[in-house]
């Protein structure tokens, strides 16, 4: 299945639960919006998930600096020339505005503002103190109560239980997943359609990995962890990986392991009477996503340490880290020579690939690539 | 006998190197690249074969460079960045790093001193600045033969600042320095420290050190390679072919030498 297709049933999709009278409620896809509330509340998730290309980030210009973050600019281009393939985002009715970092807020803010999209607010901490687990709870609350005022009704405490529970099961297939030996390519179309659907797609799952279990992967092929940046829907940059002779086994992004691993286990669900609760619970254990300060970068390099050294003593194969930066994402940027440094120095290579969605400079980044893949 | 073949079609220029089985360059040849880089690159290998008497089956070769995928009879295919590695350990068997600035791109490589690969490398980002390309813009707004601006600017005992780093800004400066008066051979100065500051930092981020390796059609120029040495704190050296200077075919040479080393196995 192509993009194409990916996308065009996805406007399917979402046509159908209008028709059953929900609400689609669009984030950009950092990892701790609280999904389980949003679908609890009978609305349904949308993650923005979506690559751009030059046109995209050019129309983006009337509102932001180009020296903006790339995917925020393409998550605002997107709205502003609403391509045919997109059109299912004419069907959101709210957009949330969070803080994941300074381009989420501007392009959020800029999304709801200039394209006539109601407002919803979630803003998090950067840290994870006692004081800010009592703020996350506030946002949660008040989020809970915004969705309530406009449904009228009251999200049940098992309402949003069962969510988290449908959640969580959703992300132990994915994890399942991300063990198989698959290719790259095909683990992350799993990823980004299940990420797209939410559980709904999980009766699908099976089948999905079934017809993905038939493509071979070359023995020669060389191990790629990619971190930093996801790897979005209509992004060539996993096809210049594969071209190049590489097969990303791990994807140590928010489309993967940031999603993926927030699982919330099984002591803690039967031990809470709160639901809320869980979240905050599930916030706090949220260590490795890239929002998580301080010990960001030493959890960074121990996480993909840790991961090499397994993945050696299994495979007898030693992977190489892609950390792919979106260009203006000064997070990734600022952070890049540190994480390279560290991890060169406990012997794994790394490429830093700084970009943006351009489709001039393909040719540049190929040769990056294959370098990086030759040398390893 | 087999004998071995690297091209290298860079954005600006096309080269092809042959390798005697002993490993010994045998002829060399540059032309400037078009639009049609398959075309060029096909040509240079078939003149080259045809000057050479040599049969098809009798010649492995790689191609490398911007181009690479774009000449299809090549028997492999390579980075430049490898490429560049190998070919600079030809001319000197003990570097220990690269600076290779060629027409579109420039790049900092890192080798190993133990197995002679590739451990580091860093390339420019999608802008003119700190290229070839850069200094043809310059040399043209200075209307100066390319071939002399570098002479020009080592005539310079006070480089003009440029403190822009994009092209298109810095020839609106070179333009704006003319009007206050300041020499050609200062602004030509301040043109090639700019590029030797940039190029160096980028190198310098990813621990280049001696016995560091100039290659690329721009080490051709004297001025840029002066001032990369002042900006590095050290000198550095440029690969010669018969008693000229081999800068520009060290790509194609690498290419050939792994030819070689692919053809062995």
């Amino acid at each position: 299945m192509d993009n194409f297709e990916l996308l065009s049933e996805y406007y399917t999709f979402l046509k159908e639960k209008k028709g059953e009278g929900k609400k689609v409620v669009a984030f950009m896809s950092h990892d701790n919006i609280p999904e389980e509330l949003i679908d609890a509340a009978g609305f349904v998730p949308l993650r923005m998930i979506f690559a751009g290309n030059d046109e995209l980030m050019d129309a983006s210009h009337d509102f932001l600096s180009p020296s903006t973050c790339a995917f925020a600019q393409s998550c605002i281009g997107v709205f502003s020339v609403k391509p045919e393939r997109y059109k299912f985002l004419g069907l959101i009715d709210y957009f949330i505005v969070s803080n994941h970092c300074v381009s989420d807020i501007c392009a959020s803010e800029v999304i709801a503002k200039y394209f006539n999209i109601q407002r919803l607010n979630f803003y998090v901490s950067y840290t994870k103190t006692e004081n800010s687990l009592k703020y996350f709870k506030i946002e949660l609350l008040d989020l809970k109560r915004e969705l309530e005022e406009i449904t009228g009704t009251k999200i049940d405490n098992q309402d949003l239980m069962d969510s988290i529970k449908k959640y969580n099961i959703l992300k132990k297939k994915l994890l399942e997943i991300s063990n198989l030996t698959l290719k790259g390519s095909q683990k992350l179309k799993i990823f980004h359609k299940a990420m797209l659907y939410g559980p709904d797609i999980l009766p699908k799952l099976d089948n999905i990995i079934l017809e993905q279990l038939q493509t071979q992967i070359s023995e020669e092929s060389k191990d790629i962890l990619l971190t930093g940046c996801s790897i979005f829907i209509d992004d060539y940059l996993n096809d210049l990986i594969e071209e190049g002779g590489g097969n990303v086994v791990f994807f140590d992004t928010w489309v993967g392991f940031n999603y993926y691993y927030q699982i919330i286990d099984e002591k803690a669900i039967n031990a809470s009477e709160d639901s809320i609760d869980l979240l905050v619970h599930r916030y706090e254990k949220n260590i490795y996503g890239d929002h998580s300060v301080p010990n960001f970068l030493e959890r960074k390099v121990a996480h993909i340490e840790n991961f090499s050294r397994n993945y050696e003593r299994k495979t007898g194969k030693k992977i190489g880290v892609i950390n792919h930066i979106i260009k203006f994402c000064d997070h990734m940027s600022i952070m890049s020579s540190h994480l390279k440094n560290q991890l060169k120095e406990k012997g794994i290579y790394v490429l830093n690939l700084e970009r943006d969605y351009s489709r001039a400079n393909r040719g540049q980044l190929s040769t990056r690539i294959e370098a990086f893949l030759e040398m390893m | 006998m087999t004998e071995f073949i690297g091209i290298d079609i860079g954005s600006l220029a096309s080269k092809v190197v042959l390798l005697s089985n002993e490993g010994e360059v045998i002829d060399y040849r540059a032309e400037r690249s078009t639009y049609d880089f398959k075309r060029i690159g096909h040509n240079l290998v078939n003149d080259l074969m045809t000057k050479h008497s040599l049969n098809r089956e009798n010649v492995f070769f790689i191609s490398t460079g911007y181009g690479r995928n774009t000449i299809d009879i090549a028997d492999d295919r390579i980075t430049e960045i490898t490429a560049h590695a190998r070919g600079a350990q030809y001319f000197f068997p003990g570097a220990q790093s690269v600076i290779d600035i060629g027409g579109q791109d420039s790049k900092a490589i890192v080798i190993s001193k133990k197995t002679g690969n590739v451990i580091d490398f860093q390339m420019n980002d999608k802008c003119a600045a700190g290229t070839g390309r850069f200094l043809e813009v310059m040399a043209h707004a200075l209307e100066v033969p390319i071939e002399k601006i570098g002479e020009l600017a080592l005539k310079s005992n006070n480089p003009a600042a440029i403190s822009s780093t994009c092209t298109v800004f810095a020839e609106s400066e070179v333009i704006s320095l003319f009007a206050r008066g300041s020499s050609k051979h200062d602004i030509a100065a301040g043109i090639h420290k700019s590029i030797a500051r940039r190029v160096a930092g980028m190198a310098k981020r990813i621990g280049v050190a001696p016995l560091l390796v100039f290659c690329g059609g721009v080490a051709k120029n004297v001025a840029v390679k002066s001032f990369l040495e002042k900006e590095l704190g050290y000198e550095i050296v440029t690969p010669v072919l018969n008693n000229e200077s081999g800068a520009q075919f060290t790509g194609a040479i690498g290419a050939a030498l792994i030819a070689q080393e692919h053809n062995g196995r």
